[in-house]
């Protein structure tokens, strides 16, 4: 009996050890894989935002990285410079005299990874599927007609001047698919194509691109794996894999200083200090604006629609300690349009603090001390920018002007609807470029999308509207750059925005990695990587 | 005879098993209509949110346009039918994406729970036997420190000194991110690389699993240690247990089949209600170490309000933890004669 159980004992123990060498074997075969490959399989991490990888409705940040790695659009952007479109599929392209037609020729030698020819069908196809699976990228073909008068010429009409479609064109979501397969799998371009469309799925387990990687496997959640495509047509990519995984930040950190992943992507600027040698650290402002607004709607808030108290809430803001919580890297936002973008205003334009100024502001207001409850949304973290530390930064610096705020945090998908419905008095939120031109911040006129948000309704300034609306069709890019920058300025005056700062994207990456550019549209490009 | 009372017994709570999961997706369904949310708002961009033909399309696609009860009673049918709905934030079917899922964390949690049974329990034997001793009071100090210590903490924890300080083990994942998964049978990422034979993805998915099973067993097997102790004392003061002794019976014996037996009892039923603390220790254990289960999704589905996703997450958690409990119930009988002959 004695025998019996001191012989299972022995035997489990010789189980366990070998378990224990075989895991570890795992662990060694991977090792001596990653000898092999080491140079060919790149991991990166990130905090998840991902959909789909459907790139008839991709619009996240994520989901952009991962589309734009597959799908190449018409034109793009070298390197970081947002602010001039580039050639890719689209050899060419010329803009009518109008803006209202823009005109682009294939590249002949383009292929798709299945190594058929890139036609000008499959740009008809792929936008007029954006546009009519109406998901989140619809909007931006809003009012344009795509025709294809030959299998090499392309030809995008819109209603009205539009100088802004060359920036539009480079979007993730506006890269080509092969239509013949997309059909295959029940893609639709027609109208009532969101409802008979049946493609998302397919997509999201395959590609169909032209870009220099494919679709391996792809989980929301967890983890995309993406491999060479072997017939790419452009230079081929130095990785042959990339695993892009969802992780929070701070395990981030630990995995790329350990070198478990090659390239973190969610650093806030506190966790990218003192990181040791073996990284790399790379900081650039992005196109994300932080503001804080006061509704202008007086049924809303008399208080926060008074002029006096706008100017109060102008010059209160400790704009200079903001910027320390921003951390290095982030830029004050002189104004709206970010500063990569055609029209921003130089960094001398920006808002500075004046307490005398604002007190007497406030004092001619009338403020007789009520709360003025700020709402932002509590469960958003951008660039490791946390919204509920940002907030009470600003209501301690409005404190030193008298003005009392209270904070009213929500998580965003309650905080949202409120703030869609332009019933927020303060209202602390970000607003993200969906493409690199500045009409996208047309949105925050009277009347606009951000603008009813904040109270401002048409007609509410017919000089700011005037602006806008020449500066929407102006071709001519020195004009437009001008109307943009004296509609900021008035905006800076006038407006019931304070932008605060642009945050700083921090990538953090091994030494292994070169040639690393981030670029505000699709953060990495994987293909140019080293 | 005597099968017919334990056959009803299970009939009734397999009735009642069914009107939970009705329950539980009413519930669900009220509390996300409740919340001050819209589900438009949560999953839409911007752009998209101001232009109402797409909000529209959102919803007619998602039935958000119908009364409640309507989509209430067409999710009920569809259940019937095997279909958990579609998921608003990635437009899959959220059975097909459950599929996916649950086979990751039932691998984490069943290791958890054999981790915590078997260690909890024989921790718990030792304190008893060496009651008062040194021993005693150092499992005393362990236990309460795994019950107290929360878990998001404990895997920050063990995933910066076992892996970033020590490099002992791997960091998050199921794989090392080189290696792909083996051929999928069921799932578990152990079973199907025994299954297809390959041995060094069998041992690298078994390295994966350590870290995060022992951060999730950790607070069961504190409460496992402390019961099992304080069952056995209990049991150990009895007067059979002393004529048991004055028989001169060896130690051994007296432990395993005069002690433990009696002793399970609460010992089975604390692990059962355990496994429902370990399922929701994976929602934080899983965004750490990046595990692809069913914490992982429920936390997304619940930042998008993604309504179906959040009631086939709580129906199939349901659903497991009362399956749990059922079987615990069972083991009663086999455990104690007494229960049997009620």
């Amino acid at each position: 009996m004695n025998l019996t159980r001191r012989r299972a004992i022995q035997l489990a123990l010789t189980a366990g050890a070998l378990l224990a060498t075989e895991a570890a074997c795992g662990k060694t075969n991977k090792g001596t894989d990653s000898g092999g490959t080491k140079n060919t399989t790149l991991v990166v991490e990130n905090s998840f935002d991902l959909t789909t990888a459907d790139p008839g409705r991709v619009y996240e940040v994520t989901g952009g990285m991962v589309a734009h790695a597959m799908y190449e659009p018409l034109l793009t952007f070298a390197g970081g410079d947002v602010s001039k479109p580039v050639p890719l599929l689209a050899k060419s392209f010329e803009a009518s005299a109008d803006g209202k037609v823009l005109t682009l020729k294939l590249d002949e030698t383009a292929k798709f990874s299945d190594g058929s020819a890139v036609t000008a069908d499959d740009v008809v196809f792929s936008f007029n599927r954006v546009k009519n699976v109406k998901g989140n990228p619809s909007f931006l073909l809003d009012g344009v007609t795509v025709t294809a008068p030959d299998a090499q010429t392309v030809v995008l009409t819109s209603a009205k001047a539009n100088p802004a479609l060359p920036y539009l064109l480079p979007t993730p979501a506006l890269g080509i698919v092969n239509s013949k397969v997309a059909k295959a799998q029940g893609a639709v371009d027609a109208e009532g194509a969101d409802k008979s469309d049946k493609a998302e799925t397919w997509f999201n387990a395959n590609s169909a691109g032209s870009g220099p990687y494919t679709l391996q496997s792809f989980s929301t959640t967890t983890e995309v794996v993406l491999v060479a495509n072997d017939k790419y047509w452009g230079t081929k990519p130095v990785y042959t894999k990339i695993v892009l995984r969802n992780v929070t930040n701070s395990v981030q950190k630990l995995d790329v200083v350990k070198d478990a992943s090659q390239l973190a992507l969610d650093l806030s600027p506190d966790q990218a200090k003192d990181l040791g040698a073996a990284v790399t650290v790379d900081r650039a402002s992005t196109t994300t604006t932080f503001f804080l607004f006061t509704n202008m709607n007086p049924a809303i808030s008399p208080v926060t629609s008074n002029p006096k108290f706008q100017e109060a809430v102008r010059y209160g803001l400790d704009y200079a300690g903001i910027m320390s919580l921003a951390g290095e890297g982030a830029v004050q936002a002189p104004g709206l349009v970010p500063d990569k973008l055609l029209g921003a205003l130089a960094a001398g334009d920006s808002l500075k603090r004046d307490l005398d100024r604002a007190k007497a502001a406030l004092a001619a207001s009338g403020y007789s001390g009520q709360e003025i409850p700020m709402e932002y949304p509590s469960d958003i973290t951008k660039n490791g920018i946390d919204f509920g530390v940002l907030a009470q930064k600003v209501q301690a610096g409005l404190t030193e002007v008298g003005i009392k705020v209270k904070l009213a945090p929500a998580p965003v998908a309650t905080a949202l609807p409120n703030y869609r419905d332009g019933k927020e008095k303060l209202g602390l939120w970000l607003w993200g470029a969906d493409y690199p031109d500045p009409s996208d911040y047309l949105a925050f006129l009277p009347g606009g999308l951000v603008g009813l948000r904040a109270g401002w309704k048409a007609g509410s300034s017919p000089d700011l509207t005037t602006i806008g609306d020449q500066a929407a069709i102006e071709t001519d890019s020195g004009k437009r750059a001008a109307l943009y920058q004296d509609l900021q300025r008035k905006l800076n005056e006038v407006g019931p925005f304070m932008p605060l700062f642009q945050s700083a994207q921090i990538s953090v990456m091994a030494k292994s990695v070169s040639n690393f550019v981030y670029n505000a549209v699709w953060t990495v490009d994987f293909g140019a990587l080293k | 005879m005597r099968s017919r009372p334990y056959l009803r017994f299970v009939l009734v709570r397999l009735g009642a098993l069914v009107l939970l999961a009705v329950g539980i997706t009413l519930v669900s369904f009220i509390l996300t209509n409740l919340v001050p949310g819209d589900p438009a708002a949560a999953n839409l961009g911007q752009r998209a949110l101001s232009d109402p033909a797409i909000v529209a399309a959102f919803r007619h696609q998602h039935g958000l346009d119908q009364p409640l009860p309507v989509q209430y009673w067409k999710y009920l049918t569809g259940l019937v039918q095997g279909d958990f709905g579609t998921s608003q934030r990635s437009n899959r079917p959220v059975g097909d994406e459950l599929a996916e899922y649950v086979p990751a964390t039932l691998e984490l949690a069943s290791t958890a729970v054999v981790l915590s049974v078997v260690v909890g329990v024989g921790l718990g034997m030792l304190a008893a036997m060496r009651r008062n001793s040194w021993l005693d009071q150092l499992l005393r100090v362990v236990s309460l420190a795994g019950v107290s210590m929360p878990t998001f903490w404990l895997a920050l924890a063990a995933f910066f000194l076992l892996f970033y300080k020590w490099g002992i083990l791997p960091g998050g994942g199921r794989l090392d991110p080189g290696l792909d998964p083996p051929p999928q049978v069921t799932g578990l990422y152990t079973v199907d690389a025994l299954l297809a034979g390959q041995w060094d993805i069998f041992g690298n998915a078994v390295f994966h699993l350590i870290m995060p099973a022992l951060v999730l067993a950790a607070y069961t097997v504190g409460l496992l240690t402390r019961f099992t102790r304080a069952s056995m004392l209990e049991v150990l003061g009895n007067d059979y247990i002393r004529t048991a002794q004055a028989k001169g019976l060896p130690g051994r014996t007296i432990v395993f089949r005069h002690v433990l037996r009696p002793a399970l009892v609460p010992i089975l039923t604390v692990a059962g209600l355990a496994f429902g603390s370990l399922l929701s220790g994976t929602v934080l254990v899983e965004q750490i170490f990046s595990w692809n289960g069913i914490g992982q999704y429920a936390y997304q589905s619940a930042l998008n309000l993604d309504l179906p996703a959040i009631m086939g997450v709580s129906l199939v958690v349901a659903v497991i933890y009362v399956t749990v409990n059922f079987v615990v119930d069972l083991l009663y009988g086999v455990v104690d004669p007494r229960v049997r002959l009620q």
